[in-house]
């Protein structure tokens, strides 16, 4: 992995101390007469993998969404870095340092692999009114985060749609850590992978851990939230029913925390944190 | 699918990359030994010249496709710059406002197809479709369908004149092919035109005002066909209501034909002026070799159907 010395471009460091990068404070959100979400608590500690799971329905991408500034609570709070946030859009959650990595990855497939990861944030030189493209260091700028998170991909000239799936998925994820984003929300980022490129994927995901960047995983995959997370957080209907520090629990007990079957035993076994 | 581990590699592909140019080059050397008129200073200035207008309106047309529509109103917005030009020219004697009117005019059918398509998300076939008969339609009401004369004829030195020996039409539409060549492949507008083309929906949650770009794409189109205007009122000293009909289709093929994709997102200024040339040579080769002019749509629409059957094997194979 990357060392030290070439991290100094990666987020910044909360205080020094590991705090909470960001806190869901009684979050509730209803869709009409529905509550997809009630009365939802989670705290993510900074530099952490936290796996967010549960079943089909369960509220999951209702808090990504809300998280993310797709959606607004009907109640509660959301901080991010110790402040409270409500974002307008998801481009002011990423202006703040949250960036999501979508399913479909939001690539665009006829644009070189350098392209992806500058859009929107294209480097000019010459003229300011000219708006000359600066391809040559948008390119090295490339090469180097590329390389600086340990990432084994193609051409970085090549097109998005001659990668992949694994490659796009290194690409999305790269994108989301390029730009000092302190946050980054993966939802299920290897739902459609081979079992090599989940690996390569895992990998590179762990790269980002360790340059600092804190990161929160929606996943169906137990296997896969076991070998990543940190820290697990279960929603069952909308509400928020476990908390376990990955290294001190069992799959089994994760599922069961799922699916409701041994609520009390859990509650029983972790206090408040 | 073990072809696409060295895309660079395999023949095909770079065929469709570079087709339009072999294409273009081997017409050219066949002709060049088939028919001793054929490269002749004289037969290859005509042929630059005829194909001027429609090269304009096939530059400014690139950026429709690009972003992943087109403009079908270019013929009627043509026919409307040249109308307004000569009827502003008889109303003030002035070229200049003649000139003004007839941008004017052009930029007009660029808000109102911009607006249609970019603002209220209406289909560009549909939008332009509608537009390309409302404006033929009250051009034809201006003018009672019939030529409008009166512009000085020294103003043929801009359509039939000659710079340095070449064309003036022909300097006109190497500017116009070299300016939107710029903005399309070396600034941020147009790399944003082809990710806007590629994946609208990326585009727009990276955070690219697609409707916006979209926009602009149309205005370049319409600007474009107003100069295409001047242009024919250049080689003919009038406003003409008939003028450039057909043009549209002709456009599009030439920016297809030089390695556009009709969904949108790929494409070059390169190309298309490549592909007016190809369809142009074609005609003049067709020409020299006595064949029937009718049989001239044909050959427009055969290399048409191979340069997008070339496309298809490709998209499969990727």
């Amino acid at each position: 992995m990357a060392e030290s010395q070439t991290l100094r471009t990666g987020p910044p460091e909360i205080g020094g101390v590991r705090g909470p990068i960001l806190q869901v404070d009684g979050v509730s959100m209803n869709f009409g007469a529905v509550t997809a979400l009630s009365d939802v608590s989670m705290n993510l500690v900074a530099g952490e993998i936290t796996g967010l799971v549960g079943d089909n329905g369960a509220g999951k991408s209702t808090l990504v969404k809300l998280i993310s500034g797709v959606l607004r609570p009907t109640a509660g709070q959301i901080r991010f870095g110790g402040v409270p946030v409500a974002f307008a859009s998801p481009s002011a959650a990423r202006e703040a340092g949250i960036e999501t990595v979508f399913q479909d990855l939001a690539l665009a497939p006829n644009m070189p692999v350098w392209a992806n990861i500058f859009t929107g944030r294209e480097l000019t030189r010459g003229p300011r009114v000219l708006q000359i493209l600066d391809r040559p260091a948008m390119i090295a700028q490339t090469r180097e985060m590329l390389g600086r998170y340990d990432m084994n991909v193609p051409p970085i000239e090549a097109t998005v749609e001659r990668l992949s799936g694994g490659q796009r998925q290194i690409i999305a994820i790269a994108r989301a850590a390029a730009w000092g984003s302190r946050f980054i929300i993966m939802d299920e980022p290897t739902a459609a992978l081979g079992v090599a490129e989940t690996r390569a994927v895992e990998k590179v995901i762990r790269g980002l851990r360790e340059a600092g960047h804190s990161i929160l995983i929606i996943s169906h995959n137990l296997d896969q939230v076991f070998r990543l997370t940190d820290a697990i957080w279960v929603l069952r209907r909308g509400k928020m029913v476990g908390h376990v520090r990955t290294g001190s629990t069992t799959p089994d007990a994760v599922v069961a925390m799922i699916t409701g079957a041994d609520r009390l035993r859990h509650e029983a076994g972790h206090g408040p944190d | 699918m073990a072809l696409t581990d060295r895309p660079d590699l395999a023949l095909l592909p770079w065929l469709k990359r570079n087709g339009v140019f072999v294409a273009l080059a081997t017409v050219f050397v066949v002709m060049a030994l088939a028919a001793p008129q054929f490269a002749t200073v004289e037969n290859l200035r005509n042929l630059l010249q005829q194909n001027a207008v429609i090269g304009v309106i096939a530059c400014g047309m690139t950026f429709a496709i690009i972003i992943g529509g087109f403009d079908l109103s270019v013929g009627s917005t043509a026919a409307m710059a040249s109308v307004v030009m000569a009827i502003v020219y008889n109303a003030t004697g002035s070229i200049a406002l003649g000139l003004v009117a007839a941008l004017l005019s052009g930029i007009a059918a660029g808000l109102v197809n911009g607006g249609l398509i970019a603002g209220l998300r209406i289909n560009p076939f549909v939008a332009t479709l509608g537009t390309m008969t409302i404006i033929r339609g009250l051009v034809f009401v201006a003018t009672n369908a019939t030529p409008i004369f009166g512009v000085p004829f020294s103003f043929t030195q801009l359509g039939l004149g000659r710079s340095f020996g070449v064309p003036n039409l022909v300097i006109i539409f190497v500017l116009v092919a070299a300016v939107l060549g710029f903005v399309l492949h070396q600034t941020r507008f147009g790399h944003h035109v082809y990710t806007a083309g590629g994946n609208a929906r990326a585009a727009a949650i990276m955070g690219l005002r697609t409707a916006r770009l979209r926009f602009w794409c149309y205005m370049i189109v319409s600007i474009c066909a107003a100069i295409a205007g001047i242009m024919l009122v250049g080689q003919t000293a009038s406003g003409q209501p008939q003028a450039a009909m057909g043009y549209e289709l002709t456009a599009i093929a030439a920016v297809i034909v030089g390695g556009a994709a009709l969904g949108g997102g790929r494409g070059g200024m390169l190309g298309t002026v490549a592909g007016v040339f190809l369809l142009g040579v074609v005609s003049n080769a067709l020409n020299l070799l006595g064949v029937s002019p009718f049989w001239q749509p044909v050959a427009t629409g055969l290399i048409l159907v191979v340069a997008v059957g070339l496309d298809r094997t490709q998209s499969d194979a990727s």
